[in-house]
């Protein structure tokens, strides 16, 4: 095979940055000064976090709001997918298609409409009970960890449902069905075969959600930061941008590492759990579906009465109130009088000439991240997959890591890296490149496993038959394994598009001046400044930005594979 | 025991709609042993996976002993587990993550019998010892072989006491040794039990072997409904004729009653109620050949093109004119070589109208 060497270089290349990241930040951790100053090393940080109450309390934090996320999420996607796969519930298509747009959702959007309706101030769901009941303080807060967990469970709930149906899909039906005919009903059957069945499927799936939560940032910024409550990562995040003190480079890699430690903990018992529930999992190869479950009139009008509930809650109502207060310059509950002081106002008052440059920055990176991801990740999958290498089971676990490792700390590593390492090489800081570069780091995982599982199922002869008939590695690739994998890479293409343009975490760090600012940064800017209600101007400018890039998903990219991301 | 009239099934596929199944009607005896066969999308699954509550049909009925389970009319359909039937499936479908016992037992206590957990235990016990697994009580399922899941699903079927047992492809999943094996259990223990069996397959000598009736299916219609003999020597048209193994056609005119003008000359038909332009057939079995010139009715004389010795048959192919007959004869008749007669015997030519299609598929 000539070009081999090609391929693993292009796979290396991508890899050890995703290693000299990881050290960097265990490094970090063990740097007494800041950077720039002489390095001495110390256990001291690592002293500080473990003996600092508020350490603890930020873990009980996380731990509370990860789970939340995690109960939250599987209170609406195991029913949901339960319906969806196994009743005769109407309009699939269209429950299926909310759902991934749901997934395309950014957090931070939804985020600011639930504080808008559950705010102990200016929530207008309190204002409402306080009126209603006469009640001395607001009964909900949304600033609370439960409060954040509700809000991130129903933005996983999208990511949640799709591991669960593929649960469902990868069962075997006759289980059930050789329940039916041998006299158990639907409740026994859902009892004795279908839930034991699929309860490590749903397992994996709550440890895959607990661990995006434990690592999430959008949420814990947009609602907790503001109200003093910390997770880990906004903890991290204030560390390395404090308001008052100055940046602890050193704490920050002392907690990371924890928090690395937890979530590649996490990752190693989701792989037990999913293999345990793959021994369940027979692929008959017959293509039918099982009988639907009827549900009748009064199981079809519960059945819309969850999901309707479920899509109003977590996308619909967040969606209005963002809406409602864009319009107004405070924000107060609908009323009348409010109706009044409706006006495009806030609009006309947003950064256009900033949000034009962030459109702009942010299409750079919706076009460069995804094309340059596919392109060493088709090197990695080859190398992992066809290379014969004795090293490639190493290559990947490396591919691996990104989807472990909490996305904020990989930025953070970057930033140090640009800041205090590279500065004299390149000047990376504050620019588009860095932007790029970790983008594409953390989406390595994700495009890894769509292609592996994509050239799984390509027979290597196919490709055995044109090396023999002459044709090099390159050629091959570009003749042979780009067109039969296509599918795949224009549904991860577009998929990496969407989530470079709704990504918040990584550019909270990297992007600190206009000359790299993105779409999501500019709404953050303005949430943060305290002017909410042109934040909410600006997010909705922002989504409709969206939309073209979301049909065109649609059209083009989506064919179903939806349940390959899980 | 199972009597269905107009029975039809449409499937969407893509944008089209199907017809799985087309004005099916059926009747099944207590006790007998009912072979659905025919070649895959030919409807035999739906029309089983309809009797057996796991497909709703679009028309007609299904009465199971005397008792309406579904009428299109009615607007009846009652679901499987309100349906006296064992079943076997494709997969097995043995449940992972329970035992041996566990995966009969689950349908003794919560099954429509609702057995007491003693009463169920005799019974794992005997079904069981039927398909001889005495000693696999606490196996996890999962850990069993092939042969050993067809067993257990076997013996899960038959321990709910069902008079009916529906089976589709049971054997399909196990090597050929095996197959053989099992084949003859099942038969024995149907016929042991009195069971009323129906039961699907693609596999001609299986449906041959097993059945005491067969119908042959194709495009979601029943084509013939008989004994296996009467399959293998009267089919009713070409497409049975076919299924049952290969058969030699020649194109032809009907001449008057018993007389075929086809390409290889006039040919004499038993009684053959046709008219126009026909199809004879003959089996390669059926054809003779003689190695001197008799002359005389349905005699040929051809020039062998090849002949080989197959160890329990010779198979020889003969040009007659521009066409070619394949002939099987007994090991003992010796390899054929140069010019032979061949003889087509009228009493095993069958004549059908010319078809549109030949082939079952």
């Amino acid at each position: 095979m000539k070009g081999r060497g090609w391929a693993v270089g292009i796979a290396a290349a991508a890899l050890i940055p995703v290693l000299g990241l990881l050290l960097l930040v265990l490094w970090m951790g063990f740097w007494q000064n800041g950077p720039g100053e002489p390095v001495v090393y110390t256990l001291g940080h690592y002293r500080k976090i473990f003996s600092d109450p508020f350490t603890y309390k930020t873990f009980l934090n996380t731990i509370g709001f990860a789970a939340t996320a995690m109960l939250v999420s599987l209170f609406f996607a195991v029913p949901t997918a339960w319906l969806v796969e196994r009743t005769d519930v109407p309009c699939k298509n269209l429950i299926l298609m909310l759902v991934t747009l749901g997934a395309l959702l950014p957090t931070f959007f939804t985020a600011m409409g639930w504080v808008f309706l559950l705010h102990p101030r200016i929530g207008i769901v309190n204002r409402y009970l306080v009126d209603l009941f006469s009640l001395d303080a607001a009964p909900l807060n949304i600033a609370s960890i439960a409060g954040m967990g509700w809000v991130e469970g129903l933005g996983l709930s999208s990511i949640a449902f799709i591991m669960v149906v593929a649960t469902y899909r990868t069962m075997d039906p006759s289980l059930e069905e050789a329940a039916r005919v041998h006299g158990l009903g639907i409740l026994r059957t859902l009892r004795y075969v279908t839930l034991p069945l699929t309860f490590p499927g749903i397992i994996a799936a709550s440890i895959y959600v607990f661990t995006i939560a434990l690592s999430a940032f959008e949420v814990p910024a947009i609602i907790g930061m503001s109200n003093k409550i910390f997770t880990f990562s906004t903890f991290i995040f204030y560390k390395i941008q404090p308001l008052e003190e100055l940046p602890s480079y050193g704490v920050a890699g002392a907690v990371s590492t924890v928090l690395i430690i937890l979530a590649l903990l996490l990752s190693w018992s989701y792989f037990r759990v999913l293999r345990f529930s793959h021994r369940y999992a027979v692929v008959t190869g017959k293509a039918y579906r099982p009988r639907l479950i009827e549900l009748g009139a009064t199981g079809r009008t519960l059945a819309w009465l969850f999901l309707g509930g479920y899509f109003v809650v977590a996308k619909l109502m967040p969606f209005l109130l963002l809406i409602w207060a864009a319009l107004l310059r405070y924000f107060q509950p609908p009323s009348w009088a409010a109706l009044e002081q409706v006006s495009l106002n806030n609009f006309y008052g947003l950064p256009w000439k900033l949000l034009l440059h962030g459109a702009w920055n942010t299409l750079i990176l919706m076009l460069a991240v995804p094309t340059l991801t596919l392109l060493v990740c088709l090197a990695i999958s080859w190398t992992v997959l066809r290379s014969g290498l004795r090293w490639r089971l190493v290559f990947d676990a490396v591919a691996f890591l990104p989807h472990a490792v909490p996305h904020l700390i990989l930025a953070i590593a970057a930033m140090f890296a640009t800041l205090f390492l590279l500065h004299n090489a390149f000047s990376l800081y504050g620019s588009l490149t860095i932007l790029i570069f970790v983008y594409t780091v953390s989406r390595i995982s994700f495009a890894t496993r769509i292609i592996n599982n994509s050239l799984a199922q390509i027979h290597p002869e196919l490709e055995e038959a044109a090396f023999v008939g002459g044709l090099r590695l390159v050629q091959v690739m570009r003749k042979i394994l780009v067109p039969l994998l296509k599918p795949a890479l224009v549904y991860a293409w577009f998929w990496m598009a969407l989530l470079c343009y709704r990504e918040l975490t990584m550019a909270s760090v990297l992007v600190t001046s206009q000359a790299n600012v993105t779409l999501p940064m500019i709404v953050w800017g303005l949430w943060l400044g305290g002017s909410l209600n042109q934040a909410a101007a600006a997010n909705l400018v922002v989504l409709a930005f969206m939309v073209p890039a979301v049909l065109l998903y649609f059209i083009f990219g989506r064919r179903g594979r939806v349940t390959e991301a899980a | 025991m199972i009597s269905i009239a107009g029975l039809g099934k449409k499937f969407l596929s893509g944008e089209q709609t199907v017809a799985a199944l087309r004005g099916i009607d059926l009747e099944v005896a207590r006790g007998e042993f009912f072979v659905l066969l025919g070649p895959s999308g030919s409807g035999k699954t739906t029309l089983l996976r309809c009797v057996a509550g796991l497909e709703k049909p679009d028309e007609g009925e299904i009465a199971l002993n005397g008792a309406p389970v579904f009428s299109h009319r009615r607007r009846l359909c009652a679901a499987p587990e309100e349906r006296e039937i064992g079943m076997v499936f494709q997969s097995y479908a043995i449940w992972p993550h329970l035992t041996v016992a566990e995966n009969i037992g689950l349908v003794l206590t919560h099954g429509r019998a609702r057995l007491s957990k003693k009463a169920a235990a005799e019974r794992i016990r005997e079904s069981l010892a039927l398909v001889q697994l005495e000693n696999f009580e606490n196996r996890p399922a999962r850990l069993l072989s092939g042969g050993q899941q067809q067993r257990v699903a076997l013996a899960r079927a038959l321990a709910v006491n069902s008079a009916l047992l529906l089976m589709d492809e049971p054997l399909s999943n196990l090597d050929a040794r095996l197959r053989e094996e099992v084949r003859a259990n099942i038969k024995r223990l149907a016929t042991q039990l009195g069971s009323t069996v129906l039961y699907v397959t693609h596999d001609q000598i299986e449906a041959m072997v097993l059945a005491d009736r067969i119908a042959v299916m194709a495009h979601g219609e029943i084509l013939q409904v008989g004994n296996p003999l009467e399959l293998y020597r009267r089919p009713a048209n070409a497409l049975v004729a076919e299924f049952f193994g290969s058969i030699n056609w020649l194109g032809g005119q009907m001449l008057e009653a018993n007389c075929v003008e086809t390409e290889l000359g006039r040919l004499s038909v038993g009684d053959a109620c046709q008219s126009g332009a026909v199809v004879v057939g003959i089996r390669p079995e059926d054809v003779r050949l003689e190695r001197a010139f008799n002359g005389g009715e349905n005699r040929i004389e051809g020039k062998v093109t090849r002949s080989t010795f197959l160890g329990d048959q010779v198979v020889t192919e003969v040009k007659l004119r521009e066409k070619t007959v394949m002939a099987k004869s007994m090991p003992d008749a010796g390899l054929f070589a140069d010019q032979v007669t061949v003889y087509l015997p009228k009493e095993r030519l069958v004549v059908f109208p010319e078809r549109a299609a030949r082939s079952v598929d």
